[in-house]
């Protein structure tokens, strides 16, 4: 297990590796912003790009980009956005905010969506099931940002129970902090609710007609005890990696949610950077989303053995 | 453990469950923004006319403070408003609270009169001092003299050097006094070389040009000349002893690699070449060319060095080049500046603690020596300036940054405000900076055009700046009381435009339809067609009826109306704000030379009016169906006659349907199609009995990006609704971009080739009308060996004036555009504040936040709000 875990990473960071790469060098083709034939600071712009390394090869660029991350951990200054400011403090001060609203939508995402999951599975065919099911594929269809702007509406502006945007400030774990963020938290919440529902209840559905649910049930355990200790367990095999995919899912969907409710994170970040072309802040936020990616995938692949011991990644028998 | 985890889920669950429950009240989602009393402990009184709660300053004048906070929002937040490296206005927001200049304006009123003494207060400004003690001294005798250095020439006796009394009170916000050798230093770091400093060329570029100041920014570079402009051929250069190209002059050559060219839009030939990779070039040679360029991205220009460049350039059939292009990619080498050029001869120097002399190129007086001559805003707290600059070493050598001005503690202020909260990308909070000169100064106070009495500027305590990136966020956040005003997007003006709250503000661009008459390309379109001739036709636009009828087709107000509402009619190449002597505050379109080239163009007779000019134009619609029906009609006979359409089946209609060509940059969008759907259905109801009814047809392109300048230019593609913007007191520089090739969209119109004559100071002067344009804007022209010159400060505001008007007769009468809207924007003011003005006047505005009134103080405000029931009504 150990060696393959380190195998596993050995894998990632090559392929880490690999994908900036070819991330760097699609975006250094990228044209830059064009400049006005009359534009009296076309010559400064150009002369700090010629400063900047951009007329030497790719390679060259990519190589000093990577020694300059090895032996300064200096990802560059942003170009356009933030000009002459560190990209890494910039990505730095803005990942609290992403990864907070992000803790507090999985933590409340997660006990929901599996609760009526298994309320779906236990009570199938009947017409709790049937709304739940079909409540799940209409949450299901809508993005998420829809749901932003409805709960902006309702929650905001119309019964006014929270502020429109979420609050300024560093105080992340303070009440007022949560308060505000709490129609961005719900905006990204239905659908990851609805995924972990439907998830949940078609792998319990499935689990629970097991036979071993059979003998579970014969041995003498209640249906509830059967359910806790064999069937959700078995499910769980699925559901757990689905959470690791959600968080992803939820990093992604939460570059729109982020503009809606004003949230000071990298998404925002993210999709400024490419429509700015700051390339080096789009860089560092390329690597960050294919490092959390790559990460999660090797965390789920671990993660199999430790939920189901019959499952032995890794090992040749 | 199950226990404790089930206990943590139920736990969770619940606290959701509580906080989608828990009221919000009346928390504001900003810091700093609550409902709160003022920090004296009084109420909020409502109008701040009766709740003075400071005691007067100057005399009887009376002050008056609260919590006023000034709330709103942008779509993009600051990130950098070093006043040395920012490129976008939306960085430059800060600055306008933080900042402070010698002069200011204000609106004319008691106590600050305009130069102009037949203005209503309120209906103009004026300038005053504000860091400054008093108005410029003009030293030019004194400095000629006593400092060479500067090159002033013998035969300048006047407007070159200035001498300016800084106030002995101006402090940064910690109280750190300012003195006048911080504005030398302050221009020192935003030219010194190796910072590279984006608005180090402010200082010497254009009209305001400080004495060497291009000379000590550019040390030891190459000046040079694009030769895509001055198309001098390869042919008339001469090689030196290197092998290296030369002009006639001796100039040296270069080709230009990472500059960017004209040729190339603006854009340099390497961007083209990684952008387009070997779909377009050969990149054989490329990187060994590339190896030669020096650290200016320039190679010398050589029989070696063109070759390399003709297999870059030439190899590829798709770039579609020959060698005679070669001559674009070439720059030409004026000469090289100075190394170790001293800072010592810049224009700018400081003879005590309160004494500053600027020394400028060109002449310069009034207004633009002022308000632009004398700008200031290079100045920095240098100590702190200097702790912030960081090196980074890169491929190439050090590039120098700072994070001046990127955050509170790096933000010094010398303005009415100082930065009291930031967070990147969130918000940003201002509270008045108590150390501004401006509130012991007589400059910022003004006489209420209402009650008569005289206040303090800026009544507005706090500033609170949201990021906001959707409209509909704003329009809730502003009708529930939380931000002042809303800019109303198209949405909105079937429900607001008659608001009481409601103000328009207009804006300089004219959108203006364009034609394309260029017969030559018109007439290869058709010959090689790639649509159905015998149903489709292009060649009818050439003719000058057909235009002429386009121009009276379309009801301008009605288009503005429908398609965007915050916009009105247009109906002339500049708008109504344009000031052409801003020392006066004289509107260009007020003038009879302005009003008469408008009766002109749309054929109004004045004596039809008893000689009354402005009854002449207020008759004018631009919307006469009738005559353009008639002139259709005309242009169908011509169309016929010439073989540009037929009429074989004899129903008096033309076969074929004139067809213009919408150059689309991107795909369509709502806007653009009921632009082009408005147009179609006016011009064919204009054109309604006449042989072109219902057969004429404008078509949106397949999208062209950024090219389609370029179709237009070539006119391989028709017509645009597009416009320019210039500053609002120079409109004599638009009289240049419309008759420049590289600017102007109607290259075949040609304004070198149309003599016209004027005359100025009793003398009669013919020449072209783009000698004309250009003589306006301070060229040098010689006609009969006697030279001209009409810029700025070379001939008087009115002959400028009769200039200006003529060109403009000219443009318009070649109907190579058609004026067809004015851009504005349309915004709801809160019921919390008022303006001063209810009409907008150009260069003021309506006053801005330094003459913001407020209705309610914060406290009572929210209370109002609340007692609306939450949601305001302002339909």
């Amino acid at each position: 297990m150990f060696k393959y875990a380190l195998q596993r990473t050995a894998y990632m960071i090559l392929v880490l590796f690999i994908i900036t790469l070819i991330c760097f060098v699609l975006i250094r083709m990228l044209p830059l912003p064009a400049l006005g034939p009359e534009d009296p600071h076309a010559q400064v712009i150009e002369m700090r790009r010629e400063a900047m390394g951009y007329n030497e090869p790719y390679l060259v660029q990519f190589w000093i980009f990577l020694k300059n991350i090895f032996t300064k951990w200096d990802w560059g200054l942003s170009e356009k956005l933030y000009i002459g400011q560190d990209v890494w403090q910039i990505f730095l001060n803005k990942l609290p905010a992403t990864m907070v609203v992000n803790l507090y939508s999985i933590i409340w995402t997660i006990p929901i969506g599996i609760a009526l999951g298994v309320f779906a599975a236990l009570k199938k065919n009947t017409w709790i099931d049937y709304t739940i099911s079909t409540l799940t594929m209409v949450v299901i269809s809508v993005p998420s940002f829809v749901y932003a702007f409805l709960v902006q509406y309702i929650f905001c502006f119309k019964l006014r129970w929270f502020p429109f945007v979420m609050k300024g400030g560093t105080d992340w774990f303070s009440w007022d902090m949560f308060v505000s963020m709490v129609p961005a938290i719900l905006s990204l919440s239905f659908g990851v609710i609805a995924g972990f529902t439907r998830t949940t209840r078609a792998e319990l559905t499935e689990v629970l007609t097991s036979e071993f649910m059979l003998l579970a049930r014969t041995k003498g355990l209640t249906k509830a005890q059967a359910t806790v200790r064999h069937a959700l367990r078995n499910c769980f095999v699925v559901v757990v990696p689905g959470i690791f995919g959600e968080f992803i899912g939820i990093l992604g969907g939460s570059l729109i949610i982020e503009g809606i409710f004003a949230i000071p994170g990298v998404g925002g970040l993210t999709l400024n950077a490419i429509n700015g072309l700051d390339y080096n802040i789009f860089m560092l936020s390329t690597v960050f989303y294919t490092a959390i990616g790559l990460a999660a995938g090797l965390v789920v692949d671990i993660s199999y053995g430790f939920i189901d011991p019959r499952i032995r990644v890794g090992s040749k028998k | 453990m199950k226990k404790t985890l089930a206990l943590l889920l139920a736990v969770v669950m619940l606290l959701g469950v509580l906080a989608g429950c828990g009221p919000q009240g009346n928390t504001e989602s900003t810091g700093g923004s609550e409902s709160t009393n003022p920090p004296d402990g009084t109420q909020g009184t409502g109008e701040a006319t009766e709740a003075p709660t400071t005691e007067a300053t100057l005399g009887t004048i009376v002050g008056v403070a609260g919590e006023y906070t000034y709330r709103t929002s942008v779509s993009t937040m600051p990130a950098n408003w070093n006043p040395h490296v920012y490129q976008t206005s939306d960085d430059a927001v800060p600055l306008d609270y933080i900042t402070d200049s010698l002069y200011t304006l204000v609106f004319n009123d008691e106590l600050h009169p305009a130069a102009d003494a037949s203005k209503a207060p309120y209906e103009s400004y004026t300038i005053v001092p504000s860091m400054a003690a008093d108005f410029p001294v003009d030293v030019t005798e004194a400095v000629k003299a006593e400092h060479p250095e500067f090159g002033i020439p013998e035969n300048a006796t006047s407007m070159r050097a200035w001498q300016v009394t800084l106030r002995d009170d101006l402090k940064w916000e910690d109280g750190t006094p300012i003195v006048a050798q911080d504005f030398v230093d302050s221009l020192e770091r935003v030219l010194r070389p190796e910072l590279l400093n984006y608005r180090a060329a402010d200082n010497y570029t254009g009209s305001y040009v400080l004495v060497n100041a291009k000379e000590y920014s550019l040390q030891g570079k190459l000046d040079i000349t694009d030769n895509g402009i001055e198309l001098i051929p390869i042919e008339e250069m001469t090689k030196n002893e290197e092998g290296q190209y030369t002009t006639a002059d001796g100039k040296l050559v270069y080709i230009g690699l990472t500059v960017g060219l004209d040729w190339c839009n603006g854009n340099s030939l390497q961007a083209y070449v990684e952008a387009y990779g070997d779909q377009y070039f050969g990149l054989e040679h490329w990187d060994e060319l590339l190896a030669m360029a020096d650290d200016q991205g320039l190679v010398p220009c050589t029989d070696d060095t063109l070759a390399l460049l003709a297999t870059v350039t030439t190899t590829v059939e798709a770039w579609g080049e020959t060698e005679d292009d070669l001559l674009n990619y070439l720059v030409i080498a004026n000469f090289r500046y100075e190394d170790n050029y001293s800072f010592d001869n810049v224009g700018l120097f400081a003879t005590d603690d309160h004494t500053l002399t600027f020394v400028f190129k060109n002449p310069l007086d009034g207004f633009y020596l002022m308000i632009y001559g004398m700008s200031t805003s290079y100045l920095v707290k240098t100590d702190l300036y200097d702790s912030l600059l960081k090196e980074t070493e890169t491929a190439k050598g050090t590039v120098w940054s700072s994070t001046y001005n990127t955050s509170i503690e790096t933000s010094p202020s010398y303005g009415p405000y100082k930065i009291s909260q930031f967070q990147t990308d969130k918000s940003m909070h201002f509270v008045k900076n108590e150390n501004w000169q401006g509130w012991n100064n007589d400059s910022y106070y003004y006489v209420d055009p209402e009650d008569g009495q005289t206040y303090q500027m800026y009544q507005t305590t706090d500033i609170d700046i949201q990021y906001i990136k959707e409209s509909e966020t704003r329009k809730q956040m502003f009708l529930a009381g939380q931000l002042l005003s809303y800019g109303m997007q198209s949405t909105d003006f079937d429900q607001y435009r008659n608001s009481s709250r409601y103000y328009a503000s207009p804006a300089e661009t004219i959108f203006f339809l364009i034609v394309n008459g260029n017969g030559a390309m018109l007439d290869e379109r058709e010959t090689h067609a790639d649509f159905d001739a015998t149903t489709t036709d292009v060649q009818m636009q050439q003719i000058l009826a057909f235009r002429q009828a386009l121009a009276i087709s379309v009801p301008r107000e009605e288009m503005a109306a429908t398609v965007s509402p915050q916009r009105s009619g247009g109906y002339a190449m500049l708008g109504n704000t344009y000031i052409y002597d801003p020392d006066t505050v004289a509107y260009y379109r007020e003038t009879d030379e302005a009003k008469q080239v408008l009766c002109d163009f749309y054929s109004i007779d004045v004596a039809d009016y008893n000689g009354d000019l402005d009854a002449a134009v207020d008759a004018i619609t631009g919307y006469d169906p009738e005559t353009a029906a008639e002139l259709f009609q005309q242009a169908y006979e011509e169309g016929l006659e010439k073989g540009y359409i037929t009429d074989n089946d004899g129903d008096g209609k033309s076969d074929q349907t004139v067809t213009m060509i919408y150059a689309m940059s991107s795909e369509i969008n709502d806007f653009l199609r009921k632009t082009i759907n408005f147009l179609n259905e006016s011009i064919n109801k204009s054109a309604a009995g006449s042989g072109l009814e219902g057969k004429i047809e404008i078509v949106p392109s397949s999208p062209v990006g950024n090219n389609w300048p370029e179709e237009l230019r070539a006119g391989t593609m028709d017509t645009e609704l597009a416009g320019w913007s210039g500053s609002v007191v120079d409109p004599f520089h638009m009289a240049d971009t419309w008759t420049n090739p590289d600017d102007a969209y109607w290259t075949w119109w040609n304004p070198s080739a149309i003599d016209m004559t004027l005359t100025i100071d009793g003398e009669e002067i013919t020449m072209s009308v783009r000698d004309w344009a250009l003589c306006l804007n301070s060229t040098d022209m010689t006609i009969g060996g006697k030279t001209y010159n009409f810029g700025y400060n070379m001939t008087s505001p009115e002959n400028r004036l009769k200039i200006l008007a003529a060109i403009e007769g000219q443009v318009l009468g070649a109907y190579v555009a058609l004026p067809i809207m004015a851009d504005g924007s349309g915004a709801l003011l809160s019921h919390q504040v008022d303006y001063i003005v209810e009409d907008y006047v150009p260069m003021m505005g309506r006053g801005g936040i330094a003459y913001m009134k407020y209705n309610y103080d914060d406290s009572e405000w929210f209370d109002y709000v609340a007692s609306q029931g939450g949601i305001l009504n302002y339909a």
